[in-house]
């Protein structure tokens, strides 16, 4: 398996608060890859820190095999997507615009019938099309957050970076989405792979290949859903007692007993 | 080609038949303009014969027209031009709309320089009337990198540079003041006419300098668009993950809406409000797609100064009334009415 994405020892920290610990992590190729952790573990900030948004005090990070350093903005933005939690702006445009901006780092300043085509694809693979002349902040959250998903696709990346992708939308689409994510991801004709962070436990095992559990600036397990989604690192993770169902190994319910409490 | 592809190039093709029609518009509102004034009153058609040298006009005509009417429109169009782009990059890189080309110290450093060659008589070119015009400018871009600088410091974000924006005016503001309170009445007088702005002041060789300037920044303005697009959609995290750096594209266009602003009003004096209105307007047409934003707030910043400095020059003749005042008499309400339309609010 080709790794795509590669984190070496990268520590984060804002001010005394150390957010990433020598976090170490490897993403291949058709690998959908869920982060979990509690609020404030550190996920969204290493989102950024992949995506140059934010740059770690120590650490490398490695797309494709190569520093993300000694990339400029527009070489690591053909290769990586970011979708962030939300956007709002002051200003808006219409929606074909905006997936328009994630051909921005493939042309110069002209646009081309093929990009245009390329978002109009976009748009229909999500849905969309009924949305596409319409202002951006006109829609409801969730329909701006598959909007900036729509965005990412149409930049054609190699990894998606993906915080809270699901957060704003209804159960129907929050599965259409992943659904949609998990076909782009596992084509094999098309090498990508993502990494998602998110907080649904249910969406996570059924659609991820992985699951990272973030906890205290590092990954305290990785494997399969079923391997990292028991009862004991639940526990740890998210301070709560839970009996856990399996089937299939990609269908989970995760019955709450209590919240532990701290120890002394 | 896939339907909505080529619904995306239609509506493109609608907007830019508004743009022409409005750039007609304003070629047209020229002509007139050139014919109008207190001395005497042309009708179009002879302006145009007499323009386009197809009528022999007399020497008063053609004095009239080229050497008296013919600077002031065309200061006209280019100023509105220049304002207006101005005020759409600094809109669109601090991400605020209520951003126009003077809120980062560009009028403040003006100003600032034309009290210093007003009343102290400080000036680094020690001519009369150009000492004015080189101190405006110089000052006002000194008060830029000064901002531009203390912005950095603080963060790289639209908010720090606004607010460094604001501290630096009201130092300037206080200098300019106490220079005011210690001045002649000559002095004084001459300092308050400096900033009601007018296009009476520039020669035709100082036009012409100022579109060369002008129309050499245009191109780089807008090969910006894609960026400043990615930077007023979604923020500087969006901006990143577009491939765009929000510092370095800030900075760039915060000095290039600086030299484009600074260049006018050395020469005209302050002139706000069109580079606030201006792309507001052009929105209405274009939306927010800074490819067609800056064209088209251009055109409109040149029809915007063009009507009103014809109806100040038309309206009270012989008394011609500043360019600046016109400007917010006229365009003041209409720019509520534009933005009060809008309930639900298109820009």
């Amino acid at each position: 398996m080709n790794l795509f994405l590669e984190v070496n020892d990268v520590s984060f920290n804002w001010g005394e608060n150390d957010v990433l610990k020598n976090l170490n992590l490897e993403i291949g190729e058709n690998e959908l890859v869920s982060l979990l952790g509690v609020n404030g573990a550190g996920k969204s900030t290493l989102l950024k820190c992949l995506n140059r948004i934010l740059t770690p005090e120590l650490g490398e990070i490695r797309a494709l095999s190569k520093n993300i350093n000694e990339m400029d903005l527009i070489q690591l933005s053909k290769i990586m997507s970011y979708v962030p939690q939300s956007v709002r702006s002051s200003f808006t445009m219409d929606v074909f615009d905006v997936v328009l901006l994630g051909r921005r780092p493939h042309i110069n300043w002209m646009i081309s019938n093929e990009d245009r085509d390329k978002v109009s694809n976009t748009l229909r693979f999500l849905n969309l099309e009924d949305f596409a002349f319409r202002r951006f902040n006109e829609l409801s959250g969730g329909e701006r957050q598959r909007v900036i998903i729509a965005k990412a696709i149409a930049q054609d990346p190699s990894i998606f970076l993906l915080d809270e992708p699901t957060s704003d939308l209804d159960l129907k689409s929050q599965i259409e989405i992943m659904k949609k994510l998990k076909e782009l991801i596992s084509n094999p004709e098309s090498p990508k792979s993502a990494l998602v962070a998110i907080h649904d436990i249910n969406i996570a095992a059924r659609f991820s290949d992985r699951i990272l559990l973030l906890h205290e600036g590092k990954i305290l397990a990785s494997g399969k859903p079923f391997e990292v989604l028991t009862a004991e690192n639940i526990a740890t993770v998210f301070g709560v007692s839970s009996s856990i169902e399996w089937w299939n190994d990609s269908y989970i319910r995760v019955m709450i007993e209590d919240e532990i409490k701290e120890k002394d | 080609m896939d339907p909505l592809s080529v619904q995306h190039i239609e509506k493109g093709k609608n907007q830019l038949i508004m743009v022409v029609l409005l750039s007609i518009s304003t070629f047209l509102l020229a002509i007139y303009a050139l014919g109008q004034g207190s001395s005497s009153n042309l009708d179009m058609w002879t302006t145009a014969k007499i323009l386009f040298g197809i009528d022999d006009p007399s020497d008063l005509q053609s004095d009239i027209i080229w050497k008296l009417r013919f600077p002031r429109i065309l200061i006209a169009v280019i100023g509105g031009v220049a304002l207006a782009t101005a005020g759409s990059l600094m809109q669109g890189c601090l991400a605020n709309p209520l951003v126009s080309p003077l809120t980062l110290g560009v009028a403040s450093g003006a100003a600032l320089g034309a009290a210093l060659a007003i009343v102290l008589g400080i000036t680094i070119v020690d001519v009369p009337n150009l000492g004015i015009v080189v101190n405006a400018f110089l000052f006002s871009l000194i008060v830029v990198y000064i901002i531009i600088q203390l912005g950095n410091l603080r963060s790289i974000s639209a908010e720090s540079y606004i607010l460094v924006g604001i501290a630096i005016t009201f130092i300037t503001g206080a200098i300019v003041s106490t220079m005011q309170y210690f001045a002649t009445d000559a002095q004084l007088s001459q300092l308050t006419h400096w900033s009601f702005g007018s296009l009476s002041r520039p020669e035709l060789i100082d036009v012409l300098w100022i579109g060369v300037v002008v129309i050499g920044l245009m191109p780089q303005a807008i090969r910006w668009s894609w960026d400043l697009n990615a930077l007023t959609l979604g923020g500087d995290d969006f901006a990143i993950s577009t491939g765009v750096d929000p510092s370095v594209i800030r900075r760039n266009i915060l000095v290039l809406s600086a030299l484009m602003t600074s260049v006018v009003i050395a020469f005209t004096g302050l002139i706000g409000f069109v580079g606030l209105a201006a792309p507001h307007m052009a929105r209405q047409i274009v939306g927010n797609d800074f490819r067609k934003l800056i064209p088209c707030s251009a055109v409109f910043g040149a029809f915007l100064m063009l009507f009103a400095d014809t109806l100040g020059r038309t309206l009270f003749a012989p008394i011609v009334i500043p360019v600046g005042i016109m400007l917010s008499v006229i365009g003041g309400p209409f720019f509520m009415y534009l933005l009060l339309k809008d309930k639900g609010g298109k820009s």
